[in-house]
């Protein structure tokens, strides 16, 4: 049984992903810790933590891709891959007939396109704003005073979402503010805290051709309120995998898997073709 | 005499400034000014800055004629007699206290703005950062947030940066990914405070070149208080620039300027 690992360091959690070629390619193990500080350790201790879930040593796993914006700080790595590679290799995999992944992790958000062997064709991200990422939502919880995972649920409540007319993560805050102020329900903000990140995030990602079918992967993918206003925007609906929130890993151990194949196949070729020459 | 009040409710606090004219055509004295933290209900901080100012200038209540609001919740304050936009007030005050034309930028809490001011004291053009806060105060507050300092002391500090780090993220919220990589390669406080303050001179750099830069650009608004600001955009825009004494003070004076012409033209 050959085992790949993805290790995919976000700027917020950390995920890592055994993937075991067994028959047919599954995901084995999953490991989810917050980054923190120590970029390098986060790495080392979800990997590790997934080995112990799988019941396996490190030295069974044949090959690690790192991915995410810490992927250069991963010591043990083989090999590094962008996130965008990951996530649409991800979604491929684990939503076949994916074309548009929309991946909204904690400090950004991307819309990228997908090629029918689940390649990067070309990809949009927001740069220089953290609307419509974690980090926004987070912050959103933070001034209404309840947890991350209360947001999305309670959004889904809204019967009357208020305006909000930009989505810079600072104005948004005021703008919460003064609704509460004014008496408006905690659901009906949060409605529209919602809907204004997904019109953003969908006008992102025309940027990109929206083809169907479309993934949501990313940390944020988890949060109910926001799938719901993202299928409202775009008007349809949107695959969601199981594993969406490590989707970048699992797309990282399958060309992790990959790697094992090619290193495996190269030898065995190389050592036949030296054999057939010594005849 | 009349006694007139120009509150300048802005997103991060609400200034109240007293003024009055002994006779017509006479200057206009500054008797008193308070200043409070805002609140989400503007009654209560407009109240609160106001109380501080007729304390100062030793006034009751009934002796105000006149109350001109200006700033971010202007129409929420509701004991106004006018409300103005703080682009207008801004010029206004800039030009009473300078008696010339010339650049006006404002750095507040929330908003930059950089108002062309014409002979006359009113806005010829202006250009304003009305989708985000980057450029603004609130990115200098959670930096330093970050960097577990106190706001007050942000703008000396950033006096002593030996070599300025410039930071790259424009917004306030991702920004702080980029203030803990710097925090944990080593660089100094004060050179990671004079990067932010040098980022925000090169965007506010950006829009006075767009109402035209002129050669003396008067530096208002709560971020004109960080000495190290009003040095970065020396350094970044080669001109003369020039703090006024309360700083924070001049879109609630302009906006009292104007509510003294406007109840003399009332009564």
């Amino acid at each position: 049984m050959r085992i790949g690992a993805g290790v995919d360091v976000g700027s917020t959690q950390t995920k890592a992903v055994l993937l075991a070629d067994n028959a047919k390619i599954e995901v084995v193990a999953r490991a989810l810790i917050d980054t923190g500080a120590n970029v390098r350790m986060a790495a080392q201790d979800a990997f590790e933590k997934c080995c112990q879930v799988a019941g396996v040593t490190p030295g069974d796993v044949g090959f690690v891709v790192g991915t995410g914006y810490g992927r250069y700080k991963i010591s043990f790595g083989q090999a590094q891959l962008t996130e965008i590679s990951c996530h649409a290799r991800g979604a491929h995999f684990l939503c076949p007939g994916t074309r548009t992944v929309i991946d909204m992790g904690g400090q950004d958000a991307k819309a990228i396109s997908v090629g029918s062997s689940g390649e990067v064709l070309d990809f949009v991200m927001n740069d220089k704003c953290a609307a419509g990422t974690g980090r926004f939502l987070s912050n959103a919880a933070d001034v209404m005073g309840i947890t991350l995972d209360e947001v999305g649920p309670l959004s889904l409540k809204a019967t009357r979402p208020v305006k909000i007319a930009t989505v810079c993560t600072v104005f948004v805050e005021s703008d919460i503010l003064s609704y509460l102020a004014q008496g408006k329900r905690a659901e009906d903000i949060l409605g529209g805290v919602h809907l204004a990140i997904a019109k953003r995030t969908v006008s992102l990602a025309r940027r990109v051709t929206i083809e169907p079918e479309i993934s949501m992967t990313g940390g944020v993918a988890r949060n109910p309120g926001m799938v719901y206003a993202l299928e409202q925007v775009l008007g349809r609906s949107l695959l969601i995998s199981p594993d969406a929130h490590f989707m970048g890993a699992v797309g990282a151990a399958i060309f992790a898997l990959e790697r094992i194949d090619q290193s495996f196949e190269s030898t065995v070729l190389r050592g036949e073709h030296a054999a057939s020459s010594g005849n | 005499m009349p006694l007139v009040a120009g509150i300048d409710c802005g997103t991060g606090f609400t200034k109240a400034l007293l003024a009055s004219q002994t006779a017509p055509g006479k200057p206009l004295t500054v008797l008193g000014k308070g200043r409070v933290r805002s609140s989400v209900n503007v009654d209560q901080a407009a109240t609160g800055a106001l109380e501080e100012a007729m304390k100062a200038a030793g006034v009751d209540r009934r002796d105000i004629t006149y109350i001109a609001a200006t700033g971010f919740g202007r129409y929420g304050l509701s004991f106004r007699d006018i409300a103005i936009t703080e682009i207008t007030t801004a010029a206004r005050g800039a030009f009473f206290l300078r008696q010339r034309p010339g650049p006006v930028l404002d750095v507040g809490s929330q908003c930059t703005r950089a108002i062309g001011v014409t002979d006359r004291g009113k806005v010829n053009t202006f250009k304003s950062n009305d989708k985000c806060a980057a450029g603004s105060g609130m990115f200098i507050a959670r930096a330093a947030k970050y960097l577990n300092i106190a706001l007050e002391s942000v703008g000396e500090l950033s006096l002593h940066a030996q070599h300025p780090q410039p930071i790259s993220s424009i917004c306030a919220v991702l920004a702080e990914s980029e203030i803990i990589n710097h925090v944990s390669a080593g660089v100094s406080v004060e050179d990671i405070l004079r990067g932010i303050h040098e980022s925000l001179a090169e965007r506010a750099g950006a829009m006075l070149k767009r109402v035209g830069l002129g050669n003396d650009v008067m530096f208002i608004g709560g971020v004109a208080r960080q000495q190290g600001m009003a040095e970065a955009l020396r350094h970044k825009l080669g001109v003369q620039v020039t703090v006024p004494e309360d700083c924070d003070f001049v879109c609630a004076l302009g906006a009292a300027v104007l509510g003294l012409q406007r109840s003399a033209v009332k009564n």
